[in-house]
């Protein structure tokens, strides 16, 4: 066993152990002179307790010194360490330090009224501070998506201290594994001709996510050949478990039973605790900021170990975009107790059904089914019904989109359709007997996203293996996106006895097919115009050429067509990404995007130019976009507001065992845990407590000759 | 004895009497004030000879034991206490002028207080009272006498006195003894701080004279009680003698040897006859005098 100091440097408090002496030397009391007549018998007093006064007096002074040079002893911590222990710490002599400091999310835990990095910042500059002058050192931070550097080590301390000092925690992952390997090359760089020690110290929480014990240990490459480096480990935590709980996930899914703006808001909540923790609340928010509210809260049993899924719904009417978030309440580690999302909830739609034949026969009236289609409760489009008189009658400004339903022509009014599409309108075409090629051609061709050609009969009559199939669907297309697994039978299964033949469309025609026939010709054809929408349906909506308009899938795609034309669906749907994970930041059409609001309150300029724009945000939150309009309005844009997550990797805390990483690093011959936990246990006998014990035994043995 | 009488004979306030007069005529006011209201008093002549009887004589002085013995007629002749003769003997060597707080009298300015006010209840009384100031040696002294006038010469006498010189209560015991021939009363004023160790044992030599002796033993409160601390240079009042203690460490053997002295004085004190009366200089000075004299004239009595 040897003795060894933790902090030796205090050491030099031990000199406060001769301030007793110098005040006997050097700052004695003068004695008052008093006359006395009674000196005889003060004579002998002192003649007979002199003896005892003098032995008095050292004892005092013996006590007094003890007592401070146990108190500056105890500063320092002393410990007594065994052999094998004590070459963990190496053969004496100057050694070349690299410092890792983990700056990574996780290190943002509270505890003890202060974040593990504080903690940790400052017994990296500790270690720092105890370098001697002739020892060289080089500090690498760690964490974030940047690849670990590490300079070799220098003997200019004042800028590693700035670089500790000023050191700040990223919303990153640490790969410690890389960092360290990256300090060990950096310790193989320094003095290759000097007999240095190689000393490692990594300060960090000891979550097991950030390190990777599969791969190979780092050692330094010597002359002599590999030799592995001192490792001490600095513990910010001090041992202590790290208690969380997150939310992982959360998803939000139209909710048709509360309305056609209804969404399902489903949260996966997760717990790293000692024990579960029931009524914990659970709140959605709506908004950003100041302007945020708590739409809904409910109660949850965090589970201590695991995870479980709530779901709350909200009506999000109006409609438009909305940034949502969901909260637990604060707890040590805040970074991940909420999480944001974003979404476009669909407007009202108004829709204008031009009915070109109107019939009494409900069956064979067209605008019949599409009313009924588009008028249900959960729905989001208002229809409203006219005849071809009708039509010329109406604003078509009004509307959101326009149906037009086996029309055979629009005469007068077709410019102020066309018109009405290029400024943005949503136009459904479907045929129909009364529908003339010829007119269509003449009246719409500007905004047609195909030319219609004649009529094809697929059976005269209606039988089941006669009549057309949907085939070729683009399911990825938003108006048809709801069909999912078995759902889609019900598109599929529709039969088609006649549909209008298109024309060959241009390549340039920007037209699009989403779903064709069996026998390869379109169904469904889709076209931009201006900055509206097209769809073209080449069969009836009554039951006169196809069966469409009764089977189940009618009423949900009529809908979403409609919300679609009417630009109230998205063609993709905005995921939330982790933080640093590259995207793009989209440029819509007559906007200029300016720069990126961060959730911590930063901004973030972009290039100028057109777009789309990559970013890598690095803070979780809802990033907000400042766009400048055409008109020259600048503001922020709900519409490219996108949510970043925070790094999942960095939620789990749990944390290793000190033996695995020493083990890791060569065994306690190398490595060690500094701070309350040494590896080995009783192979370091801490002396301070025993320092305090004498020194307080000093201190009594000082109050009792004193008294 | 009245509120403002008793107030007076506080030693803090004969202290500021600045006259030893005025002390001695307060202080003997107020002890026979103190005096008056005891049931014993004195008998002030006592049986000397017998006459035989001339016409004239008091009848009632006839002793008519001695008729019944010789069967003539003798007289009672008496003698009045002016024949007691006393001397006042004072110490006024160094150590004698220390007081332990401002404002408080020396020991020799409370032994003079107490000394002359002995003087003036004695001449009160007729008797005659002498006095001997004494230090290495006795450096003053006035005769014995009992006219009214001698108590201003004993005041006086003492009013003059200044501490100095070291104790030497032998030279006092020699001079009385030349002196004093006939059975005397002795009174010894002093604080008994003599080097030589038989000091005690010479003054119980006066009562084996028949002298009757008695010891005011004058102390300071402060050599009782050694109110002392912190580091002190402790320097002699009588010699060139200095010892540096702090005074808490020596506190304790200090009040032991003091109390095992002052034991040892009582106690030979009352093997030797000797009458001893401890005189602190904070005591009133009647709470030191009546008890004294009360006992003095129950043992006349």
């Amino acid at each position: 066993m040897s003795l060894s100091f933790a902090s030796p440097l205090l050491l030099w408090g031990l000199a406060a152990a001769a301030l007793p002496l110098v005040i006997h030397l050097f700052f004695r009391r003068r004695p008052k002179p008093v006359p006395f007549p009674a000196i005889d018998f003060i004579l002998r007093a002192r003649q007979e307790t002199r003896r005892r006064l003098r032995l008095k007096k050292i004892l005092l002074f013996l006590a007094r010194t003890s007592l401070l040079a146990a108190v500056a002893l105890a500063i320092a911590r002393p410990r007594l360490v065994a052999p094998e222990a004590r070459a963990a710490q190496g053969p004496a002599g100057p050694a070349a330090v690299a410092i890792v400091l983990d700056a990574s999310a996780s290190m943002g835990y509270r505890l003890g009224g202060g974040t593990l990095f504080d903690r940790a910042k400052a017994d990296a500059l500790e270690v720092l501070t105890g370098l001697g002058s002739d020892e060289p050192a080089t500090v690498v931070l760690c964490g974030g998506p940047l690849v670990p550097q590490a300079e070799p080590p220098s003997f200019d301390k004042a800028e590693l201290r700035r670089r500790l000092a000023e050191a700040e925690l990223t919303h990153g992952h640490a790969d410690l594994t890389s960092c360290t390997g990256a300090a060990v090359r950096a310790l193989s760089e320094s003095a290759p001709g000097q007999a240095l020690r190689r000393k490692l110290y990594v300060a960090t929480d000891l979550t097991a996510v950030s390190w990777r014990l599969d791969a190979p240990a780092p050692v330094v490459t010597t002359p002599a050949g590999p030799v592995r480096p001192e490792v001490t480990l600095l513990d910010a935590a001090r041992g202590e478990a790290l208690e969380n709980a997150w939310l992982s996930n959360v998803a939000a899914d139209p909710d048709p039973a509360i309305g056609p703006r209804g969404y399902r808001i489903t949260a996966t909540v997760n717990g790293q605790r000692k024990e579960p923790e029931g009524d914990a609340t659970l709140s959605l928010r709506i908004g950003v900021g100041k302007e945020a509210r708590v739409a809904v809260k409910s109660f949850i049993e965090i589970p201590q170990a695991g995870s479980m899924k709530k779901t709350l719904s909200h009506d999000f009417s109006p409609g438009g975009p909305a940034a949502v978030s969901l909260a637990l309440p604060e707890d040590a580690y805040p970074e991940d107790n909420a999480l944001f999302l974003t979404l476009n909830v669909p407007r009202e739609v108004k829709a204008l059904l031009v009915d070109g034949a109107p019939s009494p026969v409900r069956q064979r009236d067209a605008a019949f089914y599409v009313e009924a289609a588009l008028a249900g409760a959960a729905s989001p489009v208002r229809p409203s019904v006219v005849d071809l008189d009708g039509l010329s009658r109406v604003r078509l400004a009004d509307y959101d989109v326009l149906f037009l339903l086996n029309v055979r022509s629009l005469g007068p009014k077709a410019p102020e359709v066309v018109d009405f599409v290029e400024r943005g309108g949503g136009l459904f075409l479907a045929m129909g007997d009364e529908v003339d090629p010829e007119s269509y051609e003449l009246e719409l061709k500007a905004v047609l996203p195909a030319p219609l050609h004649v009529v094809k009969t697929a059976a005269s009559e209606h039988g089941e293996h006669a009549a057309a199939r949907f085939a070729e669907v683009d399911w990825e297309h938003p108006a048809l996106s709801v069909f999912n697994g078995p759902a889609r039978e019900g598109f599929e299964s529709v039969r088609t006895y006649r549909y209008m033949l298109l024309k060959p469309e241009r390549k340039d025609s920007g037209s699009r097919v989403i779903a064709r026939y069996d026998d390869g010709s379109p169904a469904f054809i889709e076209a931009r115009r201006g900055q509206g929408r097209v769809m073209l349906y080449t069969s009836t909506l009554d039951q006169e050429w196809s069966d469409w308009a009764i089977r189940t899938s009618f009423l949900p795609a009529m809908q979403r067509i409609a919300a679609f034309l009417a630009g109230g669906l998205e063609e993709r749907r905005d995921w939330p990404t982790p933080v640093f994970a590259p995207r793009l930041v989209p440029a819509p059409e007559g906007v200029q995007v300016i720069s990126l609001l961060a959730p911590d309150g930063g901004e973030r300029k972009v290039e100028a130019g057109r777009g789309p724009w990559a970013v890598t945000p690095d803070v979780p939150g809802l990033w907000q976009v400042r766009v400048r309009r055409d008109n020259g309005k600048e503001g922020l844009d709900p519409t490219l507001a996108f949510a970043v997550w925070p790094d999942p990797r960095e939620s789990d805390m749990r944390r290793l065992e000190p033996s695995e990483l020493t083990a890791w690093f060569g065994g306690e011959g190398h490595a060690r845990v500094a701070g309350d936990r040494p590896p080995g246990e009783g192979r370091e006998v801490p002396l301070w407590s025993w320092l305090l014990l004498a020194g307080l035994a000093a201190f009594l043995a000082e109050a009792l000759l004193v008294a | 004895m009245a509120e403002t009488e008793k107030k007076i004979l506080d030693p803090v306030v004969l202290a500021r009497l600045a006259s030893l007069k005025l002390r001695v005529r307060a202080t003997a006011e107020g002890v026979l004030s103190g005096l008056h209201r005891s049931r014993h008093h004195g008998q002030s002549v006592e049986f000397a000879e017998h006459k035989e009887y001339t016409p004239g004589d008091e009848i009632r002085h006839i002793d008519w034991k001695a008729y019944g013995k010789f069967d003539k007629y003798y007289v009672k002749r008496f003698e009045h206490e002016t024949n007691l003769r006393a001397w006042l003997l004072v110490d006024a060597s160094g150590s004698m002028g220390y007081r332990g707080e401002e404002g408080r009298l020396t020991k020799l300015e409370y032994a003079s207080a107490l000394a002359g006010t002995i003087a003036y209840l004695l001449v009160r009384q007729q008797d005659a009272a002498g006095l001997a100031v004494f230090a290495g040696a006795v450096t003053r002294a006035v005769a014995p006498r009992a006219e009214p006038s001698h108590v201003n010469a004993i005041v006086e006498t003492l009013e003059g006195l200044s501490a100095g010189g070291e104790t030497r209560l032998a030279s006092a015991v020699e001079f009385l003894v030349e002196r004093a021939q006939r059975r005397s009363g002795v009174f010894v004023f002093s604080d008994l701080l003599d080097r030589d160790e038989r000091i005690l044992r010479l003054v119980a030599e006066l009562r084996k004279r028949k002298h009757e002796v008695t010891l005011f033993h004058v102390l300071d409160p402060a050599e009782l009680t050694f109110p002392f601390e912190d580091p002190t240079l402790f320097l002699s009042l009588e010699d060139d003698r200095t010892v540096e203690a702090r005074g808490r460490d020596v506190r304790k053997g200090y009040l032991e040897l003091v109390g095992r002295w002052l034991e040892e004085t009582r106690r030979f004190a009352a093997e030797a006859d000797l009458e001893y009366v401890q005189a602190r200089s904070d005591t009133p000075l009647d709470e030191v005098l009546v008890p004294f004299l009360a006992r003095r004239e129950r043992g006349a009595a």
